[in-house]
């Protein structure tokens, strides 16, 4: 169910079936949206690398205004890239961000085949392997080429896809998981290439106003644990240090059934913090997560304290790693960590 | 300059060094002398200024290159280029995807054409089409680092027509943001609307950004209508690393071309080096005359003095002393002079700026200057010129001055003898400053400072000839004068002779200025002469049809198809040929190629050398030959005949060989003729430039009523130029004219400077002569009769100065036109003599003569006779 809004972009105001191939593929009239890739890889002396590809597309003006211009360049989309390699034992993190026109070629997505990509950044379907997908990132000496096995399929967050923020129906967004990518291929840092494999996380979500006036981030936590389920859990911030009864969940078993998870369901503990030297904000760094209708008691802790993408808009994406117990029984794992709004708030960010 | 006394003389009085008695004698002559200093000071003033003022034009075009250049490529080192149609924009987008600007090369796509609006005072504007997202490493204004103002640029990216002014530049048209702009882009009406405004961040950017209407890549594709093309991708390739140049190069495409800036910005320089080099020679020539003037001043004054300096010696000043007190004097009036002269150098530089400017639009490349920034260079060099210079000049006087012995001076008589005796000696060296002169404009180089060295020298020879052809012209005349006029009639002339050291060099000053004047007409009218004849052979249609365009020699702009149709199909029209002018690109830099389908071109030209007859040029051209003009012959240095021209098509290097090399004066760079037919099967470019139109023998009758109705006609398709063939040549004939109006300017300027000159000297001259014209109204000559023999001598001096301008101007006149202009710009040009010049030259020696007498006369005659006996 999505409809218009004043300003002319579509907003998700209510539960629509998402629809697979197609809802792969870029959805226009919406203002923003995100490819999100992020892994944990280790080569096979166990040196662990942490790797985030996201694409993100934002659309300059709503769909009414569209002119239908004579140029090939006439941009009604920006696209922009953050890509980042943590490399642990070498404790270097680098992360870089490039923008492009969503015109003339230069960078777009589209469903079948699926393809995502600006400029020689691209994720896309491999010819003849259905569910597997290739990303090849490079910048200044760091580069991914990965190739990604899709196990369980796509996990629809919140209601049937339809992932509420706040209370007015239309601050939401449309949000699908790929919680269990399989991943092998090669990380290079410093000119140096390492053979890896591990697991990867795909996220794709769009919106046209997913926070709430008084939301200034998100705390937002995918973890993959070693007994084949994963775990989804975000606090969404309010300007007054509350947490936001809004932020959810998702837990999804060996065979991709998924526990739908409310605020109330979870709870997640700041043990540390860390103070970035760049922005001088002050990030969690080390948290105990606990869902005790499933009978998690996770400790989460970054592999490397300094994640922080200091782009146009600075936030902390990491790689972590996690030990913890299931149901009694010792699990560990890994995931990846998003805090924003620490070093400036999210509103009218990309 | 002040010297501490010799210590040998102890028991002397306190040595004056150049204490303040010493100075004082300097400076109460000057200023008792105040016409004389006035006169040497405006002098050197406007010999300074004329030097300044070219300067400061020569420097304030190359800044504005420079920063047309800097706005346009910023950054760049390398630009991507393709054909005469640009290049497929897919080559760009191919190269980002392969990674090519991961990899460490900065790439930016460009779209630019020279615009004009109403709403920007119609001067031309660059309109720079980029892509915001590319700019970061290229210009600074556009984007800051990477971060990229998503709110600003929503409306630049989307809005159909939005341009950017930089914020000056909106306050000088009195613009705002959301005003619409009407843009003419190769006559093609364009709405723009003015998005936003941007700020630059210092001067420099200020400057850069004040010829340029910044649009998106969409925007610009839209308003030139280069849809899927680009004009060139900008490059930063970093030095020493020729890995990825070569990998670039490799995934180049086939008609993509990659080339340095430095070099093809190096090319734009070298045309107008030429250009620069001719001003500043005539600039200098202005100080030349000038200085001539000083050289005169200082003598006449140290001579004047020289009892004075007798007495000072035996009151046991040093020599040295005596050369700095007259060197001093030197100084200060070089100080006054050189401080007026750049004041003055600065004001008519910025009239000198818009002519400069307009000639480097007409003929070469489009120069955006508004508001003349003064290069501080222009000054110190002007300063140091005008000082250094006066200085020089005054050294031997001064010499003179010091070497006067310590006691009562020689008398006048005994000096003027000794000025006779070199006569002769002058008269020898100056053949051989003219043997030297001659050697190095014969000597076998392209190099224009070695012709003009060899010019001076010639010129200057000639002037110290001056003497000699006075003494004689003077006793020649004295016995015909005599029978005419009687004791005054023979007066005059022994006078002017008598008086030698001072009459001679006011005579010499005259005769090269105007010698000058002589010569440069000569060239001037040659060359319009020889253009006109070109334009009779070359200009045959009746009707000539182009897109408008800013500057003379920008083509870019094409005529539209559906124009060419209505053409082809008008009443009247007999026949149409079609032009094609693009620039390609050969291993030896880019080369005008004119391609044309027009059968009769071959005998439409006049030829240096040609293979074959006229007649049978056009089948060979269309066999695959070409024709070049005698410029490109000379700039690749191409045989007269049998040569070939490589030019790099879309397919590689071919080469083709050259039928004829004909005389054209379009170009200093040259341009090649080619069958429009196989240049379109070559580049595969449909485009037209111009149209050439026959029309039948009815419609001939009123060619202006065809061009109008056709003008009115496509109006509704494209705002085209449709001229008559009168309108085209007398168009090219204003350009023609216009380039010269500032050699006109400038020679007119060494006149007056070379008029003060006499003024100075005969002033000099008259009050030098006081006593001995007191003596004669003594003796009972009478007012009048003291007015004719001025007169009679002033003019006798102007007619000697102009006699002698002749051959000096005829010789002046056949080294511009065989040496200099050939050298300069690869013309010939064909000699032709006039009357008018000498005569004119002759004229204005006279007048200019008689005219700076005027006011010594009326001084002398208005004296007494007692008074003007007393004398000093």
């Amino acid at each position: 169910m999505a409809e218009a809004a004043a300003d002319g972009f579509v907003r998700a105001t209510g539960p629509a079936p998402l629809s697979f191939p197609a809802d792969y593929g870029p959805h226009d009239d919406y203002q923003t949206e995100w490819w999100y890739y992020t892994g944990n890889l280790e080569d096979p002396s166990g040196r662990h690398f942490g790797f985030q590809f996201t694409i993100f597309r934002r659309a300059l003006q709503p769909p009414a205004q569209r002119t239908g211009r004579a140029s090939d360049w006439a941009a009604e989309q920006v696209y922009m890239g953050h890509f980042a390699v943590t490399d642990v034992a070498g404790r270097r993190f680098r992360a870089f961000e490039r923008f492009s026109r969503g015109a003339a070629g230069l960078a777009g997505a589209q469903a079948d085949p699926y393809r995502v990509w600006l400029e020689d950044w691209q994720v896309a379907d491999v010819p003849g392997r259905p569910g597997v997908t290739r990303i090849q990132a490079a910048a200044d000496g760091v580069a991914v080429d990965l190739t990604l096995t899709d196990r369980k399929g796509p996990v629809l967050q919140g209601d049937r896809g339809y992932s509420q923020k706040a209370p007015d129906p239309g601050n939401a967004s449309y949000y699908y998981s790929l919680t269990r990518l399989v991943t092998e291929g090669t990380v290079t840092v410093d000119g140096r290439t390492y053979a890896v494999r591990g697991l990867s996380w795909k996220d794709h979500e769009y919106s046209t106003s997913a926070l709430a006036p008084d939301q200034v981030g998100w705390d937002w936590f995918a973890l993959q644990l070693d007994d084949g389920t994963e775990l989804k859990v975000f606090h969404i911030r309010r300007a007054d240090g509350s947490v936001d009864p809004f932020s959810a969940g998702s837990f999804v078993d060996q065979d991709a059934a998924v526990t739908r998870l409310a605020r109330d369901d979870f709870q997640i503990a700041v043990l540390d913090t860390w103070r970035s030297p760049r922005t001088g904000a002050q990030y969690p760094s080390r948290w105990r997560v606990i869902v005790p209708g499933l009978g998690l008691d996770l400790t989460v802790e970054p592999w490397l304290a300094d994640q922080e993408l200091n782009v146009s808009y600075a936030y902390w994406e990491g790689a972590v790693r996690i030990t913890g117990a299931r149901q009694g029984r010792p699990v560990a794992g890994n995931g990846y960590v998003e805090m924003t709004g620490y070093a400036g708030s999210m509103q009218g960010q990309f | 300059m002040a010297e501490p006394s010799a210590p040998s003389v102890p028991a002397a009085p306190p040595a004056p060094g150049l204490s303040s008695p010493l100075w004082r004698v300097g400076w109460r002559y000057l200023l008792r002398h105040p016409w004389q200093t006035a006169l040497m000071v405006l002098g050197i003033a406007l010999g300074v200024a004329v030097v300044v003022a070219i300067d400061l034009a020569n420097a304030s075009a190359r800044q504005a290159f420079d920063l047309s250049t800097e706005a346009v490529a910023g950054r760049a080192t390398h630009q991507i280029v393709g054909g005469p149609q640009g290049l497929d924009q897919t080559v760009y987008v191919d190269l980002r995807r392969q990674g090519v600007a991961t990899a460490g090369v900065p790439l930016a796509p460009v779209v630019t054409e020279v615009v004009t609006s109403p709403q920007l005072g119609n001067q031309p504007f660059t309109l720079l089409g980029a892509d915001p997202f590319a700019e970061a490493p290229f210009r600074t204004y556009l984007a800051d680092r990477s971060g990229v103002p998503l709110a600003d640029l929503t409306a630049f990216l989307t809005r159909p027509g939005a341009v950017l002014l930089s914020r000056p530049v909106a306050e000088r048209f009195g613009l705002q943001p959301g005003d619409t702009l009407e843009l003419n882009v190769g006559g093609y009406r364009r709405m723009a609307t003015l998005a936003g405004l941007l700020e630059p961040a210092d001067s420099l950017s200020r400057r850069a950004l004040d010829g340029l209407i910044l649009a998106d890549i969409a925007t610009a594709q839209e308003l030139t209508g280069r849809l899927g093309r680009l004009d060139r991708i900008d490059v930063i390739l970093s030095e020493g690393d020729p890995a990825a140049e070569a990998r670039l190069r490799s995934l180049l495409p086939a008609g993509a071309t990659l080339t340095a800036v430095a070099a093809r910005s190096g090319a734009l320089q070298q045309m107008i080096a030429a250009f620069r080099i001719n001003l500043t020679a005539l600039s200098l020539l202005a100080l030349v005359v000038g200085l001539f003037l000083i050289y005169n001043t200082m003598t006449f004054s140290v001579v004047q003095r020289r009892p004075l300096f007798g007495t000072l010696r035996c009151l046991g000043v040093t020599r040295r002393e005596v050369f700095a007190l007259v060197l001093s004097e030197a100084a200060i009036v070089a100080a006054l002079g050189t401080a007026l002269g750049l004041a003055l150098g600065v004001w008519m530089g910025q009239a000198a700026v818009r002519a400069v400017t307009q000639t480097i639009n007409d003929l070469y490349f489009v120069v955006t200057v508004r508001g003349v920034a003064v290069p501080v260079e222009s000054l110190v060099k002007g300063a140091l010129l005008g000082l250094a210079a006066t200085v020089l000049t005054a050294a031997p006087p001064a010499w003179e001055a010091a070497s006067v012995p310590p006691r009562l001076a020689l008398s006048r008589s005994g000096l003027e003898r000794k000025a006779e005796r070199a006569v002769g000696l002058a008269a020898l060296a100056s053949l051989g400053l003219m043997a030297v002169g001659l050697a190095l404009l014969l000597w076998p180089t392209r190099s224009l400072i070695t012709a003009f060295a060899g010019t001076f020298l010639i010129v200057v020879g000639i002037g110290m000839q001056t003497p000699l052809v006075t003494t004689v012209a003077m006793r020649g005349a004295s016995p015909a004068l005599g029978r005419l006029w009687g004791v005054l009639g023979r007066l005059g002339p022994r006078s002017v002779v008598s008086s030698l050291s001072r009459t001679a060099i006011a005579i010499a000053a005259l005769m090269i200025a105007v010698s000058v004047t002589i010569g440069v007409s000569l060239m001037v009218s040659s060359f319009r002469h020889t253009v006109e004849i070109w334009l009779d052979q070359t200009v045959q249609g009746d009707i000539y049809i182009s897109p408008p365009s800013s500057t003379a020699t920008a083509n870019t702009a094409t005529v539209d198809p559906a124009a060419v149709a209505t053409v082809r199909g008008w009443p009247g029209v007999a026949r149409v040929d079609t032009l094609r002018a693009v620039t390609v690109d050969s291993p030896a830099g880019p080369i005008a190629l004119a391609a044309v389908d027009n059968p009769s071109v071959g005998v439409e030209r006049q030829y240096l050398a040609v293979d074959r007859p006229p007649e049978q040029v056009w089948a060979a051209l269309r066999g695959g030959a070409v024709l070049v003009s005698e410029p490109l012959a000379n700039r690749l240095g191409l045989p007269r005949r049998g040569g070939e021209l490589i030019l790099l098509t879309p397919d590689g290097p071919r080469a083709f060989p050259v039928v004829g090399i004909y005389y054209d004066y379009t170009s200093s760079q040259g341009v090649a003729i080619m069958d429009l037919g196989l240049y379109r099967s070559l580049w595969g470019d449909p485009a037209i430039t111009a149209l050439a139109l026959r029309l039948t023998p009815e419609a001939a009758q009123d060619p202006d009523a065809v061009a109008a109705a056709l003008a009115d006609a496509l109006a509704p398709v494209q705002s085209l130029l449709v001229q008559p063939n009168a309108a085209l040549r007398a168009e090219a004939l204003a350009v023609f004219d216009r380039t010269f109006a500032i050699t006109g300017a400038l020679q007119l300027l060494t006149t007056v400077v070379a008029f003060i000159g006499v003024l100075s000297a005969l002033l000099s001259l008259m009050l030098d002569k006081q006593r001995e014209l007191g003596i004669l109204r003594a003796v009972g000559v009478t007012t009048r009769q003291m007015w004719r023999l001025i007169s009679l001598e002033t003019g006798l001096m102007g007619a000697v100065a102009g006699l002698l301008a002749m051959p000096t101007g005829l010789a002046l006149s056949l080294i511009l036109i065989y040496i200099i202009n050939r050298r300069s710009f690869g013309w010939t040009l064909q000699f032709q003599a006039e009357a008018a010049p000498f005569l004119q030259a002759l004229a204005v020696a006279v007048i200019a003569a008689l005219l700076a007498g005027l006011y010594p006369a009326y001084r002398l005659s208005r004296l007494a006779a007692a008074e003007a006996v007393r004398y000093e």
